[in-house]
């Protein structure tokens, strides 16, 4: 199907559904290349955000010892887990194997944090400055218990590839706020950890040009940005003019309107050779950005630096930012590795949501801060007094969110005594993602694909939104 | 990013689709039917509401609780019409909540078919093809096939007209690019332009067809349906070899194989009688699917995942159908249930696998599968080691004699002590001190006290549990590593603990270790404890309180039948406690004697510890043996009671040391010979192939598809709706799969493969959904067209060439793309075909027409992925695998078929042209349009260096003014207007210009790739050259002929 048939069914499908409003705007953003839409926005219904910076924390990062306090845990360290709570549910091959399951205690102190009390641990003292920006679901759920699957599913929908990210479903469902950058960009930082894979940020089965650009932090941030060496800026403008000129006596000739088409695509890419380095060039940014940021933000390649250019992308209206920061599979010495961890990430996300909050950007950004699965709560390998390891647990975990329509300071859901199990308000991805999609305006059981021979969505056929995730609707 | 044209069109596309005044059930009512009703009314039994079903002939005419569903030539009377019209939203249909209503024109549709009688007809996908006859119309003149009566035909219907014949010079790039993948040099054009025979067309065809190039095109698609790749996908992502596979399928094409025998020997090589190598490698196709190796996983459940994958393909690429919906329940729109699904389960589940696939490699099953070149080497291979063989027992019983000979005369005191030390990176011995004799080795030391005891010879280290030694950082092996350890060892009765190792202590335990436990001798590599380790033990026990040889040889293939021990020089049965290595086990730990780790001590004495970074491997010389013999040469030559290794020992000693060098020479060749043919043997190539286990696997329907619920057993089948009409019943193995998916009246096996021919040559086929020929996919444009071809295909004996040939020589085929405003107005995709084929080139295809146009392909067919060009650091940055090592030289340049395919990396250059990613079978690529287009052919390497060369070899023509339209035609093919020449004259010159003032740039841009320069040449003449030939590959006719 070519990508004209496949947005023709699209509006099709969804025309009489959608309100003449938005069915417009939709039309106006194909048509108007270059200008911005109009604020209104929303597909289904209003947009409580326009845009999501998602930081995702890839290798998943343990609930316990972030989020998820558990005190009474420190009287049962080293003790068995109860069969009462693990319930006799699979366990990984890496522990499953283990003749024993000692209750590890996290070694991290909590406390309460701004006028709301969210409680978090110590390790996060930046992200406690914003505690009460964050709306804190520690009832998150999945299906996968390993690394592929669960990320695959967080980003798609699906444990298997060949589904779209969320990312190019709303690319495909919104489209660009700015048509000189990708709607969808994915930013990668921490080495070693868990791999990532180019489907997490992909168009699967829908058209590719709804995959996420990866900007990279070394060479061109966009594949084959920069003209080629002794080409400069002028050469390619008389190249593109000549190109023009060639393409409009083929368009006269075969009059097919693909090649109008390519001739605008070469345009925007002349633009985009112009509008990324300005975007990914930070030295404009006065000094108490980096300190508020920390200094690795002046480093490409970090955490922080993604999080400075995460700002700087929605500041421009890019609809999906995401970052992939890897490192937080801690099977063994968590206490130490996810000290580490966090010194990488605790200040630049809290950083970013400050940020966006002083420039008025965050009442309609939805910021995300969550890995894969959680940890846990028994000792992978050998427990000792101030070591200890965690591996994959996909039953209970948490993650927060920010800004974007949800509501500030709070904190949904609830998991047992050894947070193991969720005992209140579970939210499963699919909840989440359709959650997800409502702050943005769109009914995720209405933005459909049809692929072979049926109508894809992100939630496939699962999915409720989580209303008590939203904030009140300020009447202005 | 955004382009709109279409928009305008909406209502003409509409008027398309329904011009007709007639309602038919097949077309217009059942699509209807099943996308509003048929999720609650349809095939899945588990989701029918009210018990009714609009999918079946019986259903539809069924007497529903308040009267008759559809009452033919009566809407008032008919229930379906009152529901769908209903203002009581309590009885309207469909509900609210399903999202699906009608409209008002749907409403009409079904109105209509009802008011006109309801006639019913089946889904025409499910009803074996009848052959037309090819109808007449008043453009037959026009018709070179019958193929083009159907759309002429279908022409005069719609009012449409054909579009003239193409100019001869776009239709040989045209019909060069499809059938071949590179454009025609220059010379070929001149020669087709020159020759005036009215078959030159038909005849140039048959040229291309027989060109190997050809296969090299053709496979690109099949590729795509076999999702190959080089990386088996999922988190870690490793390499894997079915490159032997793909060759093999480029074979078959240029072989012209009939399709039926082509898909057999995928589907079921391994079970035909006799199978050929050739055969079992074509089951490489349904080992291509994805593999998971991360640590953790539960095996059953990835297992179950190949075997739906398999299905899943199977289904798409041979019956157009999406079945995974049947997966997890019945299916919502086709007729196939949930247990029709597990037997289809049935045929692909008796594979001899392991849900966790290897890491690094292939995966079992998997067959050595030397290329016919390597085959012909190895018979060479194996005359010479026959030769050498015979040249050594020619001499052997002479040698013995003069042993026996040299045995009685030789002065023992005056032999120096001699043993095995080829290889040897680590001797310690216990003679009293503590010592490594390798020369520069680090020192050993004991961890405690160690005393010494009585050894085998000399002294040994007594072990009791306390202390250790620690010999420093040598033999740090890793999983890819073949290795020897041997030791003496004295074990203390039922002992436990480590005699040689470099191992960690805790879960992880990376490391190996030549260990004893309980008294019995283990051989141990370990990534993890118990998922990720390889753990094997010799049988019977040693013997407590006596001294023996241990010996411990691994070569490096990672599992349990790379792994053998020896006690006394014998090798010893193994029982395999663990065969899951999965990762290398390299560690940090020194290498430790008396101790696996530092905390599982040997208690016994040891002596003469050696390690080897080979495998002394007995098949090339008798080395354990002679290591086993702890007797100086000299205490050996004496006639007495010796035991056979003693005599091994000396024998050996004689023709290695003291005897005379004709037989060194000869002995040296036969070994020599032996080891090149075990080393050539494990160079060879492997690839993943279907297996039959043994006593078959019972399959069961997975509740909700889920690989731990399983519910009723079942046996392999085909779904009945599909076999209804077939001749033959299906067999229970995939043989008889294949049989049945080939037998003359079945529905959609012919249909399918035309379509997908179809689509390759006009970018669309005949059914749009070409992976979805069920109720829910699109109807074909031309019904009794693809009926014709599908026939037609079996009638000619499944001949693709043949195939080809008819759709490429068809009028059809060979019209003008040009578009006049009128005619896109009425058919903007061109489904009709009154113009020719326009679509942008494969992205396989856009780089090696670049590569042919500059002279820069290397045209040699088959072998390993090769790594051409592509942005620096990719795979570091988000992978855990190695970096991507660049091919060098003439690897630079092959069909892009060749390419390597990382499934979770793609090389952008290739993914922004829509290659797929091969995580999953896909018959149908996007096709789009993007700036990351623009970018990859104005900035990436291949086009700036292809651009480059193809201005260098311009340079070469001794008239300037020919140069512009020389590159021109290289890659366009046509000659250029004048208007286009004015235009491309005056580039050169504003490049020309602006080069000549930066001589510097000029010199950079000419550099770029790693093609050489000639070193005469003028870089500013070069660059505004590059620059034109860069415009001129950037194109839109360029990527779009």
């Amino acid at each position: 199907m070519t990508p004209t048939d496949t947005r023709r069914s699209f509006l099709t499908r969804t025309s009489t559904a959608l309100g003449t409003a938005a069915l417009a705007t939709l039309l106006g953003r194909d048509v108007a290349v270059a200008g911005h839409r109009q604020p209104e926005d929303g597909l289904h219904h209003t947009a409580r955000a326009k845009r999501v910076i998602y930081l995702f924390q890839s290798g998943g990062p343990s609930q316990l010892d972030l989020f998820d306090h558990k005190p009474g845990l420190v009287d049962r360290q080293g003790q068995d887990l109860p069969a009462s709570i693990r319930m006799g549910q699979r366990l990984t091959g890496m522990t499953a194997t283990q003749d024993a399951f000692p209750v590890a205690a996290s070694t991290f102190r909590f406390a309460r944090h701004g006028e709301s009390g969210l409680e978090l641990s110590e390790l996060l003292p930046h992200t406690a400055k914003v505690a009460d920006e964050l709306c804190l679901v520690k009832s998150l759920h999945t299906t996968a218990i390993n690394h592929d699957p669960a990320i695959t599913f967080l980003q798609t929908g699906a444990q298997l590839a060949g589904r779209p990210s969320v990312g190019a479903w709303l690319d495909y469902g919104l489209g660009s706020e700015n048509e000189d950058l990708p709607a969808y960009v994915a930013m990668v930082s921490g080495s070693g950890g868990q791999p990532l894979y180019d489907r997490l940020w992909g168009s699967g089965f829908l058209p590719s040009r709804y995959q996420g650009v990866k900007f990279r932090s070394v060479g061109d941030p966009v594949p084959f940005l920069s003209n080629p060496p002794g080409v400069d800026a002028g050469t390619r403008r008389r190249f593109l003019d000549d190109l023009r000129a060639l393409n409009e006596l083929g368009l006269e000739s075969i009059g097919d309107p693909e090649i109008a088409t390519r001739v605008a695509q070469y345009e925007l890419a002349f633009r985009m050779q112009s509008s990324v380095p300005e975007l990914t060039d930070l030295s404009a940014e006065p000094k108490h950005v980096f300190e508020a940021y920390g200094e690795d933000a002046r480093k490409p390649g970090t955490f922080a630096h993604n999080c400075l250019l995460a700002r700087r992308l929605a500041e421009r209206g890019v609809r999906f930012v995401q970052l992939f920061h890897r490192g937080w599979d801690q099977h063994r010495h968590l206490p130490r590795d996810i000290a580490k961890q966090c010194a990488d990430t605790d200040q630049a996300s809290a950083a970013l949501v400050a940020d966006l909050k002083n420039r008025g950007l965050l009442d309609d950004t939805l910021v995300v801060w969550g890995g894969e699965f959680g940890r846990t709560v028994y000792c992978q390998g050998a427990l000792t007094r101030d070591d200890y390891g965690r591996d994959h647990h996909p039953r209970c975990f948490s993650v927060w969110m920010a800004g974007g329509g949800v509501r500030g300071g709070h904190v949904h859901g609830k998991t047992d005594d050894f947070g193991y199990n969720v005992v209140e308000n579970p939210v499963h991805v699919h909840d989440f993602h359709a959650t997800l999609l409502h702050l943005l305006g769109i009914d995720h059981e209405r933005l459909t694909f049809p692929f072979q021979g049926r109508d894809f969505r992100l939630t496939d056929v699962h999915g409720n939104v989580v209303d008590s995730l939203l904030a009140n609707r300020r009447t202005t | 990013m955004r382009r709109a044209p279409w928009l305008a069109l909406l209502p003409l596309l509409a008027g398309l689709a329904h011009g007709e005044d007639d309602v038919r059930f097949g077309r217009d009512v059942q699509p209807l039917l099943a996308r509003h009703c048929l999720h609650c009314h349809g095939p899945d039994g588990e989701a029918r509401e009210a018990d009714l079903r609009l999918d079946t002939r019986d259903g539809l005419f069924a007497e529903g609780s308040d009267g008759r569903i559809v009452v033919p030539g009566n809407p008032a009377a008919s229930e379906l019409i009152r529901r769908i019209t209903s203002d009581d939203p309590d009885t309207r249909m469909p509900p609210a909540e399903a999202k699906k209503p009608l409209t008002a024109e749907q409403i009409d549709t079904l109105r209509k078919w009802v008011s006109a009688g309801a006639e019913w007809e089946g889904h025409w996908a499910f009803v074996p093809p009848q052959r037309p006859t090819p109808p007449t119309s008043k453009f037959d003149e026009v018709a070179r096939n019958p193929v083009d009566r159907f759309v002429l035909t279908r022409l005069e219907k719609a009012g449409l007209s054909p579009s003239p014949v193409a100019s001869r010079e776009r239709l040989i790039r045209r019909v060069s690019l499809d059938l071949t993948g590179t454009p025609p040099t220059p010379e070929e054009v001149d020669a087709f332009l020159a020759e005036d025979s009215p078959d030159a067309y038909e005849r140039l065809v048959d040229r291309l067809l027989a060109s190997p190039r050809y296969g090299e095109r053709t496979a690109i698609e099949w590729l795509d349906a076999a999702r190959y790749a080089d990386t088996s996908g999922y988190q870690f992502d490793g390499p894997r070899d079915m490159w032997r596979w793909r060759d093999w399928v480029v074979e078959a094409l240029n072989a012209n194989q009939p399709f039926d025998e082509f898909s057999t020997e995928q589907l079921a090589g391994d079970l035909l009688p006799n199978a050929t190598l050739d055969q079992r490698i074509a089951t490489g196709f349904n080992r291509n699917h994805r593999g998971n190796s991360e640590g953790g996983i539960v095996p059953e459940e990835f297992a179950v995942e190949y075997v739906v994958d398999r299905i899943d393909t199977t289904a798409t690429v041979w019956l157009g159908l999406t079945l995974g919906c049947a997966r997890c329940h019945d299916h919502k729109y086709d007729p196939v249930s949930q247990r029709e699904y597990y037997q289809l389960f049935d045929y692909f589940n008796d594979v001899p696998e392991h849900g966790r696939a290897i890491k690094e490699g292939n995966s079992p099953p998997y067959v050595t599968a030397p290329t016919r070149l390597q085959q012909d080497r190895f018979a060479a291979l194996a005359d010479r080691w026959n030769v050498a063989q015979v040249n050594w027992g020619n001499v052997e019983p002479d040698a013995a004699h003069e042993w026996q000979m040299w045995e009685k005369t030789v002065d023992p005191t005056k032999l120096a002590p001699w043993t095995i030390d080829d290889g040897l990176v680590a001797a310690v011995s216990f003679d009293g001190t503590i010592e490594n004799t390798v020369e520069d080795a680090p020192a050993a030391k004991s961890t405690g006290e160690i005393t010494f005891t009585d050894g085998p010879r000399g002294r040994a280290g007594l072990f009791d549990g306390d202390s250790f030694v620690d010999a420093g950082d040598v033999a740090g092996f890793e999983y890819r590593d073949p290795f020897t350890v041997t030791a003496w060892v004295k074990p203390e009765e039922s002992a436990s603990g480590g005699v040689v190792s470099r191992m960690s202590d805790d879960v992880y335990s990376d490391g190996w270790a030549l260990h004893v436990e309980n008294g019995r001798v283990q051989g141990l590599f370990v990534k993890r404890w118990l998922d990720d380790s390889l753990r094997v033990e010799a049988v019977d026990p040693l013997e407590p309180g006596v001294w023996q040889h241990v010996a411990l040889t691994y070569d490096g293939s990672r599992s349990a039948a790379g792994v053998r021990l020896f006690v006394d020089g014998e090798e010893r049965k193994l029982r395999v406690l663990l065969d899951a290595l999965n990762q290398s086990f390299a560690s940090d730990e020194p290498l430790r004697i008396g101790s696996t780790g530092t905390k599982r001590r040997f208690e016994g004495a040891i002596a003469d510890v050696r390690v080897f970074e080979r495998v002394l491997d007995e098949r090339v010389a008798p080395e354990l043996q002679v290591l086993s013999v702890a007797e100086p040469i000299g205490e050996l030559v004496r006639g007495r009671e010796r035991t056979r290794a003693q005599a091994v020992k000396s024998f050996q000693y004689f023709l290695r040391v003291a005897g005379p060098g004709k037989y060194r020479e000869r002995l040296a060749n036969a070994e020599k010979a032996t080891r090149a043919l075990i080393e050539f043997e494990a160079s060879l190539p492997t690839v993943m192939v279907m297996e039959q286990l043994a006593e078959s696997r019972p399959a069961f329907v997975l509740k909700r598809g889920e690989y731990d619920k399983p519910g009723e057993r079942v046996e392999a089948g085909v779904p009945t709706a599909l076999s209804e009409s077939t001749n033959r019943a299906p067999g229970r193995d995939r043989l008889g799969l294949a049989r049945w998916l080939f037998d003359p009246r079945h529905p959609l096996t012919a249909r399918v493969a035309v379509n997908r021919e179809w689509q390759r040559f006009f970018g669309r086929g005949i059914v749009e959904t070409t992976e979805d020929f069920g109720t829910q996919g699109t109807p074909p444009t031309h019904p009794e067209l693809l009926d014709w071809l599908a026939t037609e295909f079996v009638r000619t004996g499944w001949n693709v060439k043949r195939l080809h040939r008819l759709i490429v020589t068809s009028a059809t085929y060979r019209q003008a793309a040009a578009v006049t405003p009128a005619l896109l107005e009425r058919d903007p995709a061109n489904r009709l075909l009154a113009r020719g084929p326009r679509f942008r080139l494969p992205a396989e295809v856009v780089r090696d027409q670049a590569l042919a146009a500059a002279g820069l392909l290397v045209e040699r067919v088959g072998g390993p992925s090769v790594k051409p060009y592509q942005p620096e650091g990719l795979w570091a940055e988000i992978a855990s695998t190695k970096t991507y090592e660049r091919s060098d030289g003439p690897d630079l340049y092959r069909r892009s078929l060749y390419s390597y395919v990382k499934r979770t990396v793609a090389n952008p250059a290739m993914s922004v042209f829509d290659a797929t990613t091969r995580e999953s079978c896909l018959v149908r690529r996007t096709r789009t349009n993007t700036p990351l287009q623009s970018l990859a052919l104005q900035n990436g390497t291949t086009y700036v260096e292809a651009a480059r060369v193809l201005a260098q070899r311009s340079l070469a023509l001794d008239d300037p003014a020919d140069r512009l339209q020389w590159m021109f035609r290289r890659v366009l093919v046509r000659r250029p207007t004048n208007r286009e020449l004015s235009i491309l004259t005056g580039a050169l010159d504003a490049h020309r210009e602006h080069f000549a003032e930066h001589r510097e740039a000029a010199r950079e841009l000419v550099r770029v790739g790693d093609a050489a320069v000639p070193d005469a040449t003028d870089p500013v003449e070069l660059a505004a050259h590059t620059a034109v030939a860069s415009l001129i590959l950037n194109l839109d006719e360029a990527v779009t002929p």
